[in-house]
C-alpha cells in the first residue's frame, strides 16, 4: 500500500514537472531559401557555397546561386555546414522520462507477449528529451518499446516536434520487436541456478517464441476461414502485417549465439528481420552477409562481451560489417535504461566506429541515410535531395565531432527552437551569476 | 592427550618398564557394562619398509605399538619385539606416518559445515567471486556465549572441541584414503571459531578428541544485508575484531592491576583470540581466488599472526609473492575437468584462463614447493574423495610435486602449521599410533599402490583395498552335474569393469569382493537350440573357485575352477615429461596478461607531436617530449636524444598527459558498497584492489593512466577510497598511487535515503536516515564523536582503561584533521550548501563534490568553499534529483572559479574521457586547453597529486597519451599510453597479446581436445580421478556426467569487465 502511494506520488511529481516549454513549429507558409552553406548532402557530393531551397516542407532546390521565389525567406549560411538530420534508429523518445521515477516510465508493457502494444499513443510530445536531443541534430527518432519477454510490441518513427502524438508521427507501427530470449548460461557454481535449469529457460523461451508464431498464423487461418467462429485475438490480429511480410520484424539479440538462432528462426519463419544491438555481429558478419540481414548496431560506445574480445570490439563492429558489405546502421541503445539520456550523443556513437576503422563517409552515412533505408524511408529522409523532407541542420562543423554546434535546425522545412530545459536553467542560473557579480560577492 | 606429549621424550631402552607398566585395558571413566575387553594393545608391525618421516627410511624395519603410541621404530636388527605384543608381517608393504586432513567437517554439526553440503563440494561454494555468502546459519548454535561480539559472524569462542558430534561414516571414508587424524574445522562466519584435532577412529568424541582449539578460523565472508554486506567491509571487521582483542587483553589486565578503574566488558569472542593476537597460536584463513592470499597475508603481517593459508587452486599465479614469507598453504585438489572443446560452440565460450587454469591446476602444489613454500593437501572440495583424491595427489607429483614433498603435504606440513608436530605427522616414539600401510610407494603413479591398513590410536583397521579379489585371469573348469566348456577368462583393466568369456561366450558377470556371479546362456551347457539362462555363482579363494549353478530347468549343479595364469600386469607407461603450453608467467591469466610491467627505457624521446601539456607551456605544436627515468626531463622544441634513447616520431599526433578519472569503481574486489551502516568510514578500497580487472588494460587503450577508485554512495559516510595508477601486469600493491592524499567517499541525497529503505517482511526497522534532514545530522553527530573520541584517546595513562582504537572514528578524526579529504556524491544545490555550511563549521577539507550536477546552481559557495567540482559531463534524467542537470554546468562553475574535473563514475566511459573533456568546449566555451585540463590537471589537483601527474612538465611523472588526432577530436584514437615512462599500450603491442592469445588458446585447445578424444575413446575417466560413468562405457552418459561436473567446475576466473559498478543508476548504488 505504502509503495503504491509513494510511486502515485512520484508519477504526479514527474508528470508535472515534464511539460516541456519549448513551442512547436507553425507549418511553414513561406519558402525559405539557407544560402551559401557547405551542403553534405550525404548520398552525393559535398557541394561548398550552395543553396538549399525549402518549399512546402520539402527540399524544393539546390545548387549554387539559386534564384530565391519572390516570398522566399532568405537565410544567410555562408561558411556554416548543411546536413540531413541525424535519424536515431533506437530510442526510448517520448516514453521515458527519468529512469528511476516509475511513474514516468513506459518503456515495458508487462507479459512476454505483446505484439499489440503500440509506443505511439504512449508518446509524451511534452517530453524534455525532444529539445534536449533535437539541439545537437536529432530530428527523427525511432521509439522504440523495449520487452522484459519476447514480443515488445510496434515501434514509432518520430518527428522531433509537434503538439500532439499525432503531429510527432511520421510511420506507425514501423516494425515489430521481438527481443530474442538470452542465450548465456552462468556455469559459475555461485549461480543462483542451475546450468541446466538456465538451459531449460532457453529451450523454453524458444519454444514460446516459435509457439507465438505459429499460433498467430493458425488464428489468422482459423478466422479468416468463412465456415469457423473464432473469437478475436488482440495479439495475433495484430500480426497479421507481419505474417503477410507487410510490416517487419526487427530482432533484439546481441550475442553471437543469439544472432545465429534469430537467423535460423527467421529462415524457418520465413520473416524479414533487422537485427538490433549486434554488438557481436562481426563474429558473424559473413552469415549476415549470406542471408541479407542488416544490423542496426545499438550501440557501438559499449564494453566488449567477453575478457578476450579485443578492447575495441564493439568499436571496430560497424568498420568489420561495412568492410564484409553487410548493411548496417548505427543507433544508441536508446531504450535501454539511461538511454535515452544519451541520444543526443548518437553522432559520437558513429564517430568512435570512424576511429576504429568506419570510413568517416560511411560514419556519417550510418546515422543518416543508413537508418532512413533500414527504417523505410530513405526516400524521405536521410540526405539532402530534392523532393525530400526538408528536415535538416545547419552546424558550424562536422556534426560527429563533439565541439561542433548545431545552429539551426528545421524539419519539414519549419525552423524549430533550440532551446530546452537545459538552456533555459542555464540562462536562469547565469543570472545568479550576474547578481552576484553586480553585488560585489 | 599430554600423555603422548611426555612419551616422546622416553628413550628407547626404557621400553621394558613400558612394557610393564602398559599390559592393560584402556582406562575410561565410563562404567563397564558387561564384560572388561582387555585385549592385550600391543603391537610389533615387522619386516616393512618404514618412511618414519618425508626423506627419511628405514628398508626393512619394525614399529612397535603400545596403547595407541609408537614405543619403537627402527632397523629390524635394532627394535626388540616385546613379548606380548602381537606381531604382524609386513613383508613387502611400506609404511609412513598417518595422514592428517586439515579441513575436515567430519564430527562437525551440521548448521557448522560449509553452506549447502555435506562436506564442502566446490571450490568457492561460499559465495563465488563478486558474490555474497548467504548470511550465517549458525543462528541455531548461536551465541556460543552470551557476553560476546555484537557481530553475529564474529564467534571465534566456538570451540568445535565442545561440539564434536558422532560421525563414523565420513570418518572410514578419511581413513581409506590414508588418513588417521583430522582438524575439525567450523565452515560458517567471519570468525568461525576454533579448530580440533581429532583421531579417525570413528570413537566417541571423548575418545577422539586429540587436542582442542587447534586453530581459530577466519573468512573474509559477508552477506547482504547486514554488517559486513562486502569483501571491503568482512576485511575491515577482521582488522577491528583483532584490534578489539589486543584491547581487551590490555583493559583486562588493566583493570586487575587497578580495580578502581571501569571495569571492562565482558567478551568471550574478543577473549577467545588473546592466544590468537599473541601469535600463540595459529590463525588459518580462507581465500577465495589468489588475491585473497595477499589480503591474509597482509593482515596477518599488520598483526603478526601465525598464518596458515587456504587456497583455492590458483595459488600458483602468486608463488612469488607467497615465496617471501613461507606462509603454509593448505591446498585443494579438485582440478578442473578437461574443458569441453570438440564443438566450436563451446570451446568459444570457454575463457582463455580456464584453459590455462586446466593445464596448470595439477601443478599448483609444485609451483608453491619450488618457491619454498610449505603446502598441505586437502580434500575439502572434492565431489568423491575416494576415487579423486590419490589420482589426484599422483596427477601433483607427475607435474614436479617431489614424492617427499606429497608425503609432506599430508603428514608433517600440516602437523607443523596446526602446531600439532609433537603428536602426528612422523613415526617416532612418542608419538600417537597413527600409521598407513600400503603395498608400495604410493605417490608413484607406476607403482599403482594400494592402503591395504590404516592404524588409528594402535588400532588396525583394514581398507576396503585389503579385502579386494583380483579374479583376474584364465581358469580352467570342472564341472559337476553339468557340462559346458573349461576355459573361462576373466579381463579388464585398469578401473573398467572385468568382463568375463566362457568358451567363445561373453557371460554378464559381476564381482563383490571374492563372490563372483557369471550368467551363461544356455546353449553352452544344453546345445545350439537350448533356451534360457544358466546361473553360475562362485567364491575365489587365492587360486581356486568353488562355485554352484542352476540350469535353465532349475537343476542344480556344481563346479571348481583353478587359476592357470594371472592376470597381466600391463607395464605402466613411461613418465613423460609434461610440456607445458599455458603462459604461466604471465599475470594476470588469461588474455592480455603480460610478463611483469613493462621495462623502462633510461631515456625516450617522443619527436614533432602537437604537445598539450596542460602546463604553463600550453601546447606546442612540433614538440618533444624528452623523459629519463620514469620522469620527463623537457617538454620543447629541437630537443636532443640522449645516447641510447628510444626515439619516436609522432610527427602529425598529438600527445597529452596522461588521463585521470577522479570517479571509478574498476578493479575493486566483491562490492563497491558497505552501506550496511550509514557510517562505514573504516572500511578501505585499499585491501580490495582487483589488479586482474581487464577494465584497467581496457582503460589504458582509451588513454587514462590514473583512477581515483571509490567506495559507492548507499551511504552518508562511505569508505576510503584508493588512487591507483593503471598499471596492468602488476599486483595490487602495484596499482597504488603511493603517497596520493588520503580520501574518504561521502554521499548525500536519494542514495543514502534509498538504502535499505524498503521496509523489509521482517519488519525490520529502516535505517536512518530517511531524509536530507537526517543526513546532515549523522554526519554532525560522528564529527562530535570523533572529536569526544580525540579527547578520550588523549587521557592521561593510567588514569582509565588503555584508549580503544576504533577504526571508524579513527577515520573520522582523519578527516577533521584534514588529513583525509573529502570526495562527496551530491546533486540537489540544498544537501551541497547543507554540506559546505558543516565543512565550513568543522573546518573540512573537501576534495571534490562528485557528479554534482546541480553545482552550476551554487557554484559560488563551491568556490568560496574552495572544493573542486568532478562532475559527469552531460548526464541527466536517470532519476529525480537529476532534473536539473545541465550539460552546461562543468563550464559554468569553471567560470565562477570552481575547481572541474569531468569523470567516468563507468568502465566504459573511462574509455573515452577525451571526449568527454570536449563536452566543456560544446556546452559552455570553455577554450581547448582549458577543457582538456578537465580530464588532466584538473583532476590532478583535486586528489593532491599534481606535483606527479596531471600536466607534462619537466620533473613530473611520465605518464602521457599518444593520440592519432586532436584529443579532443571524437576521431581521436589512443596509439599509445605510457606510465612511468613505461609503454603500457600500444596497437602494436595489443596486436601481439591478441594473437599470442589466440595461439595459445589453440594450443591449449589442441591438447585439451587430444584428452578428450582419449577418454571419450577408452570410456577411461575423463577427469582426474571422476568416477567410472557405467559399467560399459556408454558415451551418452558420460557426457552427461561430464555436463554435470562443467555446470559445477566451469567458472569464471576473472572479472569479465562488465560494467556491475555504477553508484549512479538507481539500480545499484
Amino acid at each position: 500500500m505504502r509503495c503504491n502511494k509513494l510511486f502515485a506520488l512520484l508519477g504526479a511529481a514527474a508528470v508535472a514537472a515534464s511539460a516541456s516549454d519549448s513551442i512547436p513549429a507553425a507549418r511553414p507558409g513561406k519558402p525559405l531559401l539557407l544560402r551559401g552553406a557547405t551542403v553534405h548532402t550525404v548520398t552525393g557530393a559535398v557541394l561548398p557555397a550552395t543553396d538549399v531551397l525549402l518549399r512546402d516542407g520539402k527540399i524544393a532546390a539546390l545548387g549554387p546561386k539559386l534564384a530565391a521565389p519572390g516570398d522566399a525567406a532568405i537565410v544567410e549560411v555562408s561558411g556554416k555546414h548543411v546536413y540531413p538530420g541525424l535519424i536515431s534508429a533506437v530510442s526510448g523518445m517520448g516514453l521515458t522520462e527519468h529512469n528511476s521515477v516509475r511513474g514516468s516510465v513506459d518503456l515495458a508493457e508487462t507479459g512476454a507477449l505483446n505484439p499489440n502494444a503500440r509506443t505511439q499513443p504512449a508518446l509524451n510530445p511534452d517530453s524534455d528529451h525532444i529539445p534536449v536531443s533535437r539541439a545537437n541534430g536529432i530530428l527523427t527518432a525511432l521509439s522504440v518499446p523495449m520487452s522484459t519477454g519476447l514480443i515488445a510490441g510496434t515501434s514509432t518513427l518520430i518527428r522531433m516536434d509537434g503538439w500532439t502524438w499525432e503531429d510527432l508521427t511520421l510511420r506507425a507501427a514501423v516494425a515489430l520487436h521481438v527481443y530474442w530470449p538470452s542465450m548465456a548460461v552462468n556455469r559459475d557454481p555461485g549461480a543462483a541456478r542451475s546450468a541446466a535449469d538456465q538451459e531449460r529457460t532457453i529451450t523454453d523461451n524458444l519454444r514460446r517464441l516459435r509457439d507465438a508464431f505459429a499460433a498467430a498464423r493458425a488464428y489468422v487461418v482459423a478466422k479468416d476461414s468463412a465456415a469457423a467462429r473464432t473469437d478475436f485475438d488482440s495479439r495475433w490480429e495484430a500480426m497479421r502485417p507481419v505474417l503477410r511480410g507487410a510490416r517487419p520484424v526487427f530482432v533484439h539479440a546481441t550475442e553471437r549465439k543469439q544472432i545465429e538462432a534469430a537467423v535460423a528462426w527467421a529462415r524457418a519463419e520465413k520473416l524479414k528481420i533487422t537485427l538490433v544491438g549486434g554488438i557481436d555481429a562481426w563474429k558473424v558478419a559473413d552469415l549476415l552477409k549470406a542471408h541479407d540481414i542488416p544490423v542496426i548496431v545499438s550501440p557501438v560506445l559499449t564494453l566488449p562481451l567477453r575478457r578476450e574480445d579485443p578492447y575495441d570490439a564493439s568499436y571496430a563492429n560497424p568498420g568489420h560489417l561495412h568492410a564484409a558489405g553487410v548493411r548496417f546502421c548505427i543507433a544508441n541503445d536508446g531504450s535501454a535504461e539511461m538511454g535515452t539520456m544519451a541520444d543526443r550523443n548518437l553522432p559520437y556513437q558513429a564517430a568512435k566506429a570512424a576511429a576504429h576503422g568506419l570510413p568517416p563517409a560511411e560514419a556519417l552515412k550510418a546515422v543518416t541515410i543508413y537508418p532512413a533505408q533500414l527504417l523505410g524511408v530513405a526516400a524521405e529522409l536521410g540526405s539532402i535531395e530534392v523532393g525530400k523532407r526538408a528536415t535538416l541542420i545547419v552546424t558550424d562543423g562536422d556534426p560527429l565531432e563533439v565541439a561542433t554546434q548545431v545552429e539551426q535546425a528545421y524539419i519539414d522545412g519549419a525552423r524549430i527552437d533550440l532551446t530546452s530545459r537545459h538552456t533555459r536553467l542555464r540562462d536562469k542560473y547565469q543570472q545568479r551569476q550576474e547578481q552576484l557579480k553586480a553585488g560585489g560577492r | 592427550m599430554r600423555r603422548a606429549a611426555t612419551m616422546k621424550f622416553w628413550p628407547a631402552a626404557s621400553l621394558a618398564a613400558c612394557i610393564i607398566l602398559s599390559a592393560r585395558a584402556q582406562i575410561s571413566t565410563t562404567p563397564i557394562e558387561g564384560l572388561r575387553d582387555a585385549t592385550p594393545r600391543v603391537h610389533a608391525i615387522a619386516g616393512a619398509r618404514i618412511v618414519t618421516a618425508p626423506g627419511s627410511v628405514i628398508a626393512r624395519g619394525t614399529v612397535v605399538l603400545r596403547d595407541g603410541v609408537i614405543v619403537a621404530v627402527g632397523a629390524e636388527s635394532t627394535v626388540a619385539v616385546p613379548a606380548d605384543a602381537r606381531v604382524w608381517s609386513a613383508e613387502g608393504r611400506t609404511i609412513y606416518a598417518g595422514f592428517i586432513e586439515p579441513l575436515a567437517e567430519v564430527h562437525l554439526p551440521a548448521a557448522l559445515r560449509t553452506e549447502g553440503t555435506g562436506g564442502e563440494s566446490t571450490a568457492g561454494a561460499r559465495g563465488g567471486r563478486g558474490s555474497a555468502g548467504a548470511a550465517p546459519a549458525t543462528e541455531a548454535l548461536a551465541p556460543a556465549a552470551t557476553a560476546r561480539s555484537w557481530n553475529a559472524r564474529v564467534t571465534p569462542e566456538r570451540d568445535v572441541a565442545r561440539l564434536l558430534a558422532a560421525d563414523d561414516r565420513g570418518v572410514a571414508a578419511l581413513r581409506e584414503l590414508g588418513f588417521t587424524a583430522a582438524a575439525v574445522a567450523p565452515g560458517r562466519g567471519v570468525f568461525r571459531g576454533e579448530s580440533a584435532l581429532v583421531s579417525l577412529s570413528g570413537r566417541a568424541p571423548g575418545q577422539i578428541l586429540l587436542r582442542p582449539r587447534l586453530a581459530q578460523h577466519v573468512a573474509f565472508e559477508f552477506g547482504a544485508g547486514s554488517y559486513p554486506a562486502s569483501l571491503m567491509g568482512s576485511i575491515a571487521l577482521v582488522r577491528q575484531t583483532l584490534l578489539d582483542a589486543k584491547w581487551l587483553r590490555d583493559a583486562t589486565a588493566a583493570h586487575e592491576r587497578n580495580p578502581a578503574l571501569e571495569r571492562p566488558e565482558a567478551n568471550a569472542s574478543l577473549h577467545a583470540l588473546a592466544d590468537h593476537v599473541a601469535a600463540q597460536r595459529p590463525v588459518v584463513m580462507d581465500t577465495q581466488d589468489e588475491l585473497d592470499l595477499l589480503r591474509a597475508q597482509a593482515l596477518a603481517d599488520e598483526f603478526g599472526l601465525r598464518l596458515v593459508l587456504r587456497g583455492r587452486g590458483a595459488e600458483y599465479r602468486v608463488a612469488a609473492a607467497l615465496a617471501a614469507k613461507k606462509t603454509p598453504v593448505i591446498l585443494p585438489l579438485n582440478f578442473p575437468a578437461v574443458p569441453e572443446v570438440e564443438t566450436p560452440d563451446k570451446a568459444g565460450d570457454i575463457p582463455l584462463s580456464t584453459l590455462q587454469h586446466w593445464e596448470l591446476a595439477p601443478a599448483n602444489a609444485a609451483r608453491l614447493a619450488a618457491q619454498g613454500v610449505p603446502v598441505a593437501f586437502t580434500t575439502a572440495g572434492l565431489r568423491t574423495p575416494d576415487t579423486q583424491f590419490w589420482n589426484a595427489v599422483r596427477l601433483a607429483v607427475r607435474r614436479g610435486l617431489a614424492p617427499d614433498a606429497a608425503l609432506a603435504a599430508l603428514t608433517t606440513v600440516p602437523a607443523q602449521a596446526l602446531g600439532a608436530a609433537d603428536l602426528v605427522g612422523t613415526i617416532a616414539p612418542g608419538r600417537l599410533a597413527h600409521l598407513v600401510v600400503a603395498t608400495g610407494d604410493l605417490f608413484s603413479s607406476a607403482a599403482g599402490a594400494e592402503i591395504v591398513e590404516v592404524w588409528v590410536d594402535g588400532v588396525r583397521f583394514e581398507t576396503e583395498a585389503a579385502q579386494k579379489v583380483d579374479a583376474r585371469g584364465t581358469w580352467t573348469i570342472a564341472w559337476r552335474g553339468a557340462t559346458a566348456p573349461a576355459d573361462l577368462r576373466i579381463e579388464g583393466r585398469g578401473t573398467a569393469r572385468p568382463r568375463a568369456r566362457l568358451g567363445d561366450k561373453d557371460l554378464t558377470f559381476t564381482q563383490t569382493r571374492g563372490q563372483l556371479t557369471l550368467l551363461a546362456p544356455a546353449e553352452l551347457f544344453q546345445g545350439q537350440d537350448a533356451k534360457g539362462t544358466v546361473r553360475l555363482a562362485g567364491t575365489v579363494t587365492g587360486g581356486a573357485i568353488e562355485g554352484t549353478g542352476l540350469l535353465p530347468d532349475g537343476t542344480a549343479f556344481r563346479w571348481s575352477a583353478e587359476r592357470t595364469t594371472a592376470a597381466e600386469r600391463p607395464a605402466a607407461p613411461a613418465p613423460r615429461e609434461e610440456k607445458f603450453l599455458a603462459n604461466a608467467d604471465a599475470w594476470p591469466a588469461g588474455a592480455y596478461g603480460r610478463k611483469g610491467i613493462p621495462d623502462q627505457p633510461d631515456a625516450v624521446l617522443v619527436r614533432n607531436a602537437t604537445i598539450w601539456t596542460s602546463g604553463s607551456a600550453g601546447r606546442i605544436d612540433g614538440g618533444d617530449l624528452l623523459v629519463r627515468a620514469g620522469k620527463i626531463e623537457g617538454v620543447g622544441r629541437y630537443l636532443a636524444a640522449p645516447a641510447g634513447a628510444v626515439v619516436i616520431d609522432a610527427a602529425g599526433k598529438h600527445i597529452t598527459a596522461g588521463l585521470i578519472d577522479c570517479h571509478s569503481h574498476t578493479a575493486i574486489s566483491r562490492g563497491v558498497n558497505e552501506g550496511t551502516s550509514a557510517v562505514s568510514v573504516e572500511v578501505r578500497v585499499a585491501d580490495v584492489l582487483d589488479a586482474t580487472d581487464v577494465s584497467l588494460y581496457r582503460q589504458l587503450g582509451g588513454g587514462t593512466t590514473t583512477s581515483n577508485l571509490l567506495h559507492g554512495s548507499s551511504n552518508p559516510m562511505g569508505g576510503q577510497n584508493q588512487v591507483i595508477k593503471l598499471r596492468w601486469g602488476a599486483g595490487p600493491e602495484g596499482l597504488k598511487f603511493a603517497g596520493a592524499k588520503p580520501g574518504v567517499k561521502f554521499a548525500l541525497g536519494e542514495n543514502v535515503k534509498r538504502a535499505n529503505s524498503t521496509p523489509s517482511a521482517t519488519g525490520a526497522p529502516l535505517r536512518y536516515p530517511q531524509t536530507r534532514m537526517g543526513v546532515e545530522q549523522i554526519m554532525a553527530d560522528t564529527f562530535a564523536q570523533a572529536r569526544d573520541y580525540e579527547r578520550a584517546l588523549q587521557a592521561p595513562p593510567g588514569s582509565a582503561l588503555p584508549p580503544r582504537r576504533n577504526l571508524r572514528l579513527e577515520a573520522a578524526l582523519e578527516i577533521l584533521r584534514g588529513e583525509r579529504v573529502i570526495h562527496i556524491h551530491a546533486y540537489r544545490q540544498d544537501e551541497v550548501l547543507m554540506f559546505i555550511r558543516l565543512a565550513q563549521q568543522e573546518k573540512l577539507t573537501v576534495a571534490t563534490f562528485q557528479h554534482i550536477l546541480e553545482g552550476y546552481k551554487v557554484a559560488h559557495e563551491i568556490a568560496q568553499l574552495g572544493a573542486g567540482a568532478s562532475a559527469f559531463s552531460d548526464w541527466w534524467a536517470y532519476k529525480y534529483e537529476v532534473i536539473d542537470a545541465i550539460p552546461y554546468a562543468g563550464a559554468m562553475m569553471h567560470r565562477a572559479g570552481v575547481l572541474v574535473s569531468f569523470n567516468s563514475d563507468n568502465n566504459e566511459l573511462a574509455r573515452r574521457l577525451n571526449t568527454e573533456a570536449a563536452k566543456a568546449v560544446k556546452y559552455g566555451g570553455v577554450p581547448e586547453e582549458e577543457a582538456l585540463k578537465f580530464v588532466t590537471l584538473n583532476p590532478a589537483k583535486q586528489l593532491r597529486i599534481d606535483d606527479r601527474v596531471g600536466s607534462l612538465e619537466p620533473g613530473k611523472d611520465a605518464d602521457f597519451v599518444i593520440w592519432s588526432a586532436s584529443p579532443l577530436s571524437s576521431y581521436a584514437r589512443v596509439e599509445q599510453t605510457w606510465i612511468d615512462g613505461r609503454p603500457y599500450f600500444s596497437l602494436a603491442d595489443d596486436a601481439a597479446l591478441r594473437a599470442a592469445a589466440a595461439t595459445e588458446r589453440e594450443a591449449l585447445v589442441q591438447k585439451a581436445l587430444a584428452e578428450r578424444v582419449r577418454t571419450l575413446g577408452t570410456g577411461s575417466t575423463p577427469a582426474a580421478g571422476a568416477r567410472p560413468a557405467a559399467d560399459t562405457p556408454d558415451i551418452i552418459r558420460l557426457l552427461q556426467a561430464i555436463e554435470a561436473r562443467h555446470a559445477h567446475e566451469y567458472q569464471g576466473i576473472y572479472h569479465d569487465g562488465a560494467d556491475a559498478h555504477n553508484c549512479s543508476t538507481h539500480a545499484l548504488q
